[in-house]
């Protein structure tokens, strides 16, 4: 797996892809959409990394870019 | 504005590349080293359609040319905000990206498409990338166009090997997960 932008959640980064990719191939594809065991370890793995993206900045960054984003949003989340 | 665009087929299944894709940017990729990170900001699915919908921020560290970083300043390290979107009933990946960092100068847009061939849909898989590229700096003509010439080169080139490197984690992937499923076996 990539390595996360702050090296003090590189760990807890790799336990939450670990999980992703397990339930992604044995579940989500499958058509198991719903089960979420890999939630608890995300949420860990957001707290470190927003408090990082917020002293870098980024937040402000990804905040104007979603602004932009959200015309374009709808057509893809609808199914053609 | 330029417009790059690249399609290809990769032989393995929709299922394993979209499973594959997730680790792109790994160890197993040596050909696209100016990927620094990849984090997941958020993640859900859809109730009614099972669409997959996932942020991510990308970090790259590349050379960028001597006279663009005079020009504008900065510094190496760029990031890039993704959306995509898996359809696990049609069968579809949609990743949307654009560019963080020096948005004020350059827009950079791409979506990349990855879904079962048509002529072979059970064992090969479609990738479609489209990347529109716009120097917004005010001013010259020459030097916007300078700026996009300089960005699809950047473009292609990256798009290549990110092609080479894919082709080596899926491999890899292959392999690994029929290891895995041999052990499995043989402890029953």
């Amino acid at each position: 797996m990539a390595a996360s932008i702050a090296p003090e959640c590189n760990d807890i980064k790799e336990k939450y892809d670990t999980c992703f990719l397990k339930w992604y191939s044995e579940k989500y594809l499958r058509g198991n959409t719903t089960s979420n065991e890999c939630e608890e370890l995300f949420s860990k793995y957001k707290s470190c990394l927003n408090k990082v993206l917020k002293e870098k900045g980024i937040d402000q960054m990804l905040e104007d870019a979603r602004k932009s984003n959200s015309e374009v949003e709808s057509e893809y989340i609808r199914r053609t | 504005m330029r417009v790059f665009s690249s399609t290809c087929t990769f032989d393995y299944s929709w299922e394993e590349v979209s499973t594959a894709n997730w680790r792109k940017y790994c160890p197993w990729n040596d050909k696209s080293t100016h990927v620094v990170a990849v984090d997941t900001l958020s993640r859900t699915v859809d109730l009614d359609t099972g669409i997959l919908r996932t942020e991510r921020l990308i970090t790259c560290n590349q050379s960028v040319p001597q006279w663009v970083l005079s020009l504008f300043g900065g510094s190496a390290t760029s990031h890039v905000y993704e959306i995509s979107y898996v359809d696990p009933i049609s069968k579809r990946v949609t990743m949307c990206s654009s560019n963080l960092t020096w948005s004020n100068v350059l827009k950079v847009q791409e979506t990349v498409i990855y879904r079962p061939s048509p002529s072979t849909p059970t064992s090969t898989t479609s990738f479609n990338q489209e990347a529109k590229i716009t120097a917004l700096c005010g001013g010259w003509q020459k030097i916007k166009n300078k700026v996009e010439e300089a960005s699809v080169e950047r473009f292609s080139q990256n798009a290549k090997r990110g092609k080479e490197g894919f082709e080596a984690v899926l491999e890899m992937s292959r392999r690994v997960f029929g290891e895995q499923r041999e052990n499995e076996n043989s402890k029953i």
